[in-house]
């Protein structure tokens, strides 16, 4: 297997957050954005669960 | 995708990081409770417990528990129907699902979608652990309703990339039709119903179920495939490999058998904080090789918290690490029993298990038995039912002279047994109800 580089993975999965979190904010009155983007962000949860927790300087 | 782990950082994290990462993400989820549930913030109100109190894991050992009673207290009020333990908007709950009722009135489990992605997610760790894979065509026999159960599963395998048949409301025999149709590789369903499913096949239908193309079987809901015996049964009559799982749905799927079935199952660690406390003193147990019954918090569980929950699950920590490399603990054995199962039989502590572990390993005896516990005047008796396999009729007398030997060592207790016609004794579809105790009727 190829090395893991979970501090690159852990950025690239905050910024994916942070772009998720606009978006939502954006579509309120867009139920097609927006609930989609709700489900996007419970798969980011995901992500983060798998990479961002392991972190110890949380 | 070869690799061995659903997340190969996680699950082979020191102890010592595993354990900081279980520290942090308690306090997390005690936190959200506390701050969200009006159940929870009285439960640790009155304990006398904010968030910043919890320092250590002895700290989390001395907060309150939640036993399933006090959930059927709360529950069937506003917001209705899950009353005060729901973290979220009402709006925000895109799941029901129920207890069985087994032990008394369900309980109701909302969940939000990102909790129903981290169901999902604990099951990827489960199944990539037992051997699936995206090139698995994974068959799941079960009645798709308002139970848990392998709803799960089959969203865990289709997030893992496996391709799923759900085999929703056919019956056996259409089952096992559409498994050899589909050359399915892959099951899940509860023990009894895969050896009821073999039976079917074998005996009414004249397939040998190892003759069909499942090379794995993912069994839950009932210990049977921690029981040795049992596991053996199903392996040989499906030609297949039978790996334990145990979950539920208050708690969520905190454990697995890994593929090197190391006669035990892994704790989720990275998941699931699990304790377990003495029966006797209430005190938690670190140790390996003391049995003692599991509480059991979920770290990522949003909508109705699973925190310190009583789950009454009887375990005991192995003291050897997995050759598979995971540092997630592993239980011995499995689940060995319920403490609500665990019962007195003329002053000897009596686990239904037991007897299944004996009845199973007998050769000539069939799958299915029924054990009684009741009073004759001021004494205990145990009365076992047993189905002898057509064809070894000629062999109870030596039958029966193993089953009785077995038993007393087993579990140091005399049965009166019988002997019946196969076929005649109650066939399970979900969770078997083999043991009935008369004595609290009287």
């Amino acid at each position: 297997m190829s090395e893991i580089d979970l501090q690159e993975m852990i950025q690239k999965v905050l910024s994916l957050k942070d772009m998720a979190e606009d978006i939502n904010g954006l579509s309120k009155d867009f139920p097609a954005v927006w609930r989609n983007i709700h489900r996007v962000m419970a798969s980011i949860k995901m992500l983060e669960i798998n990479t961002v927790d392991l972190t110890q300087n949380k | 995708m070869t690799g061995r782990y659903w997340n190969p950082i996680l699950e082979t994290l020191p102890r010592e990081e595993l354990r900081a990462l279980q520290l942090r993400k308690f306090k997390r989820i005690f936190k959200w409770a506390y701050e969200n549930s009006k159940f929870h913030r009285a439960l640790y109100d009155q304990a006398g417990v904010v968030p910043e109190d919890i320092r250590s894991f002895e700290d989390i050992h001395a907060l309150p528990k939640v036993e399933k009673s006090m959930m059927r207290d709360i529950q069937r009020k506003n917001p209705f129907p899950y009353g005060d333990a729901l973290c979220v908007p009402l709006e925000e709950v895109t799941e029901f699902r129920q207890t069985s009722g087994t032990t008394g009135q369900p309980v109701y489990q909302p969940d939000t979608w990102q909790d129903w992605e981290w169901w999902a997610e604990s099951w990827c760790f489960i199944l990539w652990a037992q051997g699936y894979r995206p090139t698995d065509r994974v068959f799941i026999p079960f009645g798709y309703n308002v139970f848990v159960a392998f709803w799960a599963g089959h969203y865990g395998a289709e997030k893992l990339g496996c391709e799923v048949v759900p085999g929703g409301v056919l019956d056996t025999k259409a089952r096992i039709l559409k498994i050899q149709e589909l050359k399915a590789t892959a099951m899940m369903a509860t023990p009894t119903y895969v050896l009821g499913m073999a039976d079917t096949a074998r005996n009414k239908m004249g397939i040998d179920p190892a003759s069909l193309s499942i090379n794995k079987l993912t069994c839950a809901g009932e210990p049977g495939a921690g029981i040795p015996t049992t596991k053996k049964r199903i392996e040989e009559a499906w030609g297949a490999k039978v790996f334990d799982h145990a979950g539920a749905t208050e708690i969520g799927a905190w454990s697995f058998e890994c593929e090197d079935q190391p006669h035990g199952m892994h704790v989720n660690e990275g998941l699931f904080l699990v304790e377990i406390e003495d029966l006797e003193t209430g005190k938690i147990i670190e140790e390996p090789g003391r049995r003692g019954k599991m509480i059991i918090t979920a770290l990522d569980r949003q909508a109705q918290p699973c925190v310190r929950f009583d789950s009454k699950d009887i375990i005991e920590w192995d003291p050897d690490p997995c050759s598979c490399g995971r540092t997630f603990r592993l239980i011995k054995g499995g689940v060995v029993g319920r403490s609500d199962d665990i019962t007195k039989v003329k002053g000897v502590l009596l686990a239904p298990s037991a007897i299944e572990e004996v009845v199973r390993g007998i050769r000539g005896l069939g799958d299915e038995f029924e054990v009684v516990v009741d009073k004759v005047g001021d004494v205990d008796c145990i009365a076992l039912k047993v189905e002898l396999v057509p064809g070894t009729e000629s062999l109870r007398e030596e039958i029966e002279g193993q089953l009785v030997d077995q038993l007393r060592n087993k579990t140091n207790l005399r049965y009166n047994l019988s002997f019946h016609e196969y076929e005649t004794l109650p066939r399970y579809e979900v969770k078997a109800k083999r043991f009935k105790d008369l004595r609290k009727a009287h």
